[in-house]
């Protein structure tokens, strides 16, 4: 719709075009020179008033055609900035401003046409009623009503403001009223009627109103009036310059000053001056006055200078103060963050506190910190569970006189042999695997702790931890794995003497069958002839002997199966040999063997538990009497030895010209429950090897030995405990 | 030694028991030989001595059961009573079936080894009395001709002396006068005592 619209305009102006053509045509091909007027009564109004100029200059100046381009007041700065007009005509204010802002420049000064008189200046005039005795001067003016034409009129407000000012009375703060009556008429009607004290406007408009007849000119009384040569209106302001015709920065000089001319060559009385109501054109006056009013009022263009106000700053400062909002916002923002972060961390180190609080307290162990005077620093939750004491009856005391005061054999623990302390000394930490801590109870456990220095920044000593551990578990732990293994040794010789019993049997009857059949013999010889006495104390003293015999054996077997003791004996070893030999002695005539002890004179005596090493002798030869059965050869041949070696230990080898060890079975030769053999439960070596570990020696088979088996275990001669 | 007068030989590697077995024994007027082994007896083994052997079955080197089956090789040996300890019954009885005549636990009552001890030198004078009898007659055996021995065979079958010239090719008369040479060199009263001599032999010996 509005498209069709369109191009229908479009076809009526080309027909328009077209019907005017014929007429046009000369100037058509003229350059089109646009100017500017200021339009403040309407277009058609400025157009009628300004037309007949532009007429006048397309006449005078050949090859263009001038236009008049009404402008409003808002419209002036845009359009002369963009360019689309080539000459302005706009008031003194508007001029200055362009003439700053756009490099316009006047060519023409215009002169306005006041009762058939050309005036090329003119100026405000402030006035009031002649019934105001008390307003004389313009300082008089303060805390009256006071009426202006507009705000930005030079001669309807801005030029009286100036001698206000100058006065020392500030219009928009030191009147009890301002108002803007918006036309010249209606501020001297509302003076006149007494709605306001004092009113302002141009030059000539008392004089013209006075002469239409509508006011009488001596109602009113002038103030600051003042007299300026051949200019007759009255006047209360300095006198500016009239309207100048300017070029736009862009137009050329040669065209300006064609413009130029042509405007000062106008006659005054020139249809086109009539029309537009002023008396020709003079050459361009000094606009200066107009620069300092503008100055003085802090007017654009020189709103900025002196004058400062928070709009004047928002404007002039806009990129500094967004800038600088930014920055603060930044700030704002970067603060809170930092506030937030902060808040953060001391929520992260009370809950990094708390962790460390929580793990102390909920390790096992008892952890304890002293300083170096010895003062526990502090003291967690399993050391107040294990030692029975409070922390807060321990921080702060000294902790070696409350845990650590004396030795697990009730002898005082001097302060200065504690390991905590030593650590002080020597910043070295310390494990003590063996002591005894005191609980508030008064009784003592057994605990194993270390002792870790605590360093400063610097590297220095400042103190150390404790950790702790009650062991009273471990230890009976240890003690039952102990009675274990005696347990399972002597459940060993039991089993051992089981498989030998038939021979152990036979072994006994042998003394008994030897008493047995002395006996009765001995009878016999008494009952035959009682001479044969000297012969049976003979047999009476043999008999005693194998009943001793007989004893040795029981005995043996007693101290074998018996559940002995813990405690170690300083034995010789070849005592322990030849009790063993007194049991295998059936099992050895059996198999066909002979024994052959090879026991070293010197042992000395060493801490045992005999029927332990017994067992082990005992297993070892046994094993090695099994072995030989299967040699058919040679000689059976079972050696037994014992040496000192050196002052560490004692070695014993078994040794037999058996088989050998089979090398499948080499490695696992220690393990419990392998065998080789069809009866027993593979415990013999087994057992022997904890034994001997028990003792702090070592069983091992000698590898090297080829005419059999060699069996070897060595016992330190000061087992270190 | 006096080869009639039995001996107890006594083996066992227990010196002590050994000498108390010879106490008892010789306070019995029995007399003893011991020896500590069963090599060391075989080794001065005489078949020609009587007794009895005692020897304790469980020995170093070679066992009672092993003495004893060595003993066996010979024709003539002495009675086994074989001693054991407990628990050694299955070995016993093991040796009795190879020929032992007694086994004996240890300890033992004194009147059980000397009873069993007599019934062993019994025993071996009984054998050695047989042993006599037959060796006996093998001598007279050897002392007869092929023909007589012929002759002698022929008349233990059952043959009548006819049937034993017509088989021979030889006359009556001639197997009449083998047959009285056969009876006189076997020292045989008659007939029948011809037969159980040569039975005798069958018996011990086998068919020769």
């Amino acid at each position: 719709m509005k498209r069709s619209r369109l191009v229908f305009r479009h076809i009526g102006q080309l027909l328009l075009i077209m019907l005017l053509l014929p007429v046009l045509s000369p100037s058509w091909a003229d350059e089109e020179v646009r100017i500017g007027v200021l339009s403040h009564r309407g277009d058609v109004v400025t157009r009628a008033m300004w037309g007949p100029t532009a007429d006048y200059l397309s006449a005078i100046i050949p090859g263009h055609r001038f236009t008049i381009r009404p402008l409003k007041f808002d419209e002036v700065n845009p359009v002369v900035d963009a360019g689309e007009v080539d000459f302005v005509l706009v008031n003194p204010g508007i001029y200055v401003n362009l003439e700053v802002k756009y490099r316009v420049s006047r060519i023409a000064t215009l002169y306005n046409r006041r009762n058939d008189v050309p005036y090329k200046i003119f100026g405000g005039v402030i006035f009031t009623r002649k019934d105001h005795p008390e307003i004389n001067t313009l300082e008089d003016l303060r805390d009256h009503s006071f009426m202006a034409v507009y705000s930005t009129s030079l001669g309807g407000f801005q030029m009286a403001m100036r001698e206000m000012l100058d006065s020392g009375i500030d219009p928009y703060r030191d009147l009890k009223s301002l108002e803007f009556g918006g036309i010249h008429d209606l501020v001297v009607m509302s003076v006149l009627q007494g709605k306001v004290d004092v009113g302002t406007v141009r030059t000539d408009i008392l004089e013209r109103m006075a002469s239409a007849g509508t006011i009488d000119i001596n109602d009113f009384h002038i103030i600051n009036p003042r007299q300026e040569p051949e200019f007759p209106f009255a006047l209360s302001t300095r006198l500016y310059p009239e309207w100048p015709f300017s070029k736009v920065a862009h137009t050329a000089d040669t065209l300006a000053q064609q413009v130029a001319v042509a405007l000062l060559q106008m006659p005054h009385d020139h249809t086109a001056a009539l029309a537009g109501k002023y008396a020709g054109w003079t050459i361009p006056l000094d606009y200066q006055p107009v620069h300092d009013l503008f100055l003085e009022l802090k007017l654009p263009p020189y709103q900025n200078l002196g004058k400062f106000t928070l709009s004047d700053a928002i404007d002039r400062y806009r990129y500094w103060l967004l800038g600088g909002l930014l920055v603060l916002l930044f700030m704002l923002f970067m603060t809170f963050w930092v506030m937030r972060l902060n808040q953060e961390l001391h929520k992260a180190k009370n809950r990094l506190e708390q962790q460390h609080e929580l793990i102390l307290d909920s390790v096992a162990d008892g952890i304890y910190g002293v300083d170096l005077r010895g003062r526990s620093t502090f003291f967690n939750r399993a050391a107040e569970r294990i030692t029975g004491w409070a922390a807060d009856e321990v921080i702060g005391f000294n902790q070696h006189e409350i845990l650590h005061h004396t030795h697990a054999d009730g002898s005082p623990h001097r302060a200065d042999e504690c390991p905590v302390y030593q650590t002080f000394r020597d910043s070295q930490a310390r494990y003590i695997s063996d002591d005894v801590f005191w609980r508030k109870d008064g009784n003592s456990f057994p605990v194993e702790y270390s002792s870790t220095p605590i360093w400063d920044e610097n590297g220095k000593t400042v103190g150390s931890v404790v950790v702790f551990r009650d062991t009273t578990r471990r230890k009976k732990a240890e003690e039952d794995s102990r009675q274990h293994q005696v347990e399972l040794a002597r459940v060993g010789r039991l089993s051992t003497l089981g498989e030998m019993a038939s021979g152990i049997a036979h072994e006994l009857n042998q003394p008994l069958t030897a008493i047995s059949t002395n006996a009765q013999a001995s009878i016999r010889l008494l009952e035959s002839n009682s001479s044969n006495l000297d012969v049976c104390i003979d047999v009476m003293e043999r008999i005693a002997g194998q009943a001793d015999r007989a004893g040795e054996i029981i005995r043996q077997l007693r101290r074998f199966v018996r559940k002995e003791p813990l405690e170690r004996a300083e034995v010789n070893i070849n005592n322990l040999v030849n009790a063993v030999v007194v049991l295998i002695r059936p099992e050895i005539r059996r198999a066909n063997v002979t024994l052959e002890l090879d026991l070293d004179r010197d042992l000395p005596r060493i801490s045992v538990q005999p029927i332990q090493i017994e067992q082990v002798i005992l297993n070892l030869a046994r094993n090695a009497i099994e072995a030989l059965q299967e040699n058919q050869q040679d000689e059976r041949k079972l050696s037994i030895h014992t040496r000192r070696v050196g002052e560490q230990r004692i070695e014993v080898w078994v040794r037999d010209n058996g088989p050998g060890i089979k090398p499948e079975v080499a490695d696992t030769l220690f393990d419990p429950f392998v065998t080789s053999k069809s009866q027993g439960m593979g415990l013999g070596l087994s057992i022997s090897h904890g034994i001997i570990g028990a003792h702090g020696g070592k069983l091992v088979v000698n590898s090297a030995y080829q005419e059999g088996a060699e069996f070897t275990f060595y016992l330190p001669l000061l087992e270190a405990s | 030694m006096d080869q009639t007068t039995p001996t107890v030989f006594v083996v066992d590697d227990d010196e002590e028991v050994r000498n108390a077995l010879k106490l008892l024994l010789e306070s019995v007027g029995l007399p003893v030989i011991c020896y500590a082994s069963a090599l060391d007896y075989l080794e001065k083994f005489d078949e020609r001595l009587p007794g009895c052997l005692v020897v304790d079955i469980r020995m170093p080197g070679m066992s009672g059961l092993d003495m004893q089956e060595k003993l066996a090789e010979n024709p003539i040996h002495p009675p086994v009573i074989i001693i054991t300890g407990h628990g050694d019954v299955p070995m016993a009885v093991r040796a009795v079936q190879a020929g032992a005549v007694d086994f004996i636990e240890k300890p033992f009552r004194d009147q059980i080894l000397l009873d069993s001890v007599h019934r062993a030198i019994e025993m071996d004078a009984e054998r050695r009395g047989e042993a006599s009898r037959q060796s006996e007659i093998h001598e007279h055996l050897s002392q007869l001709t092929p023909r007589e021995r012929e002759v002698l065979d022929l008349v233990i079958g059952g043959m009548r002396n006819k049937n034993i010239s017509e088989k021979l090719g030889i006359t009556l008369s001639t197997v009449e006068a083998h047959r009285s040479r056969v009876m006189e060199k076997m020292q045989a009263d008659s007939l029948s005592h011809l037969m159980r001599m040569m039975l005798t032999l069958e018996q011990d010996y086998g068919k020769p």
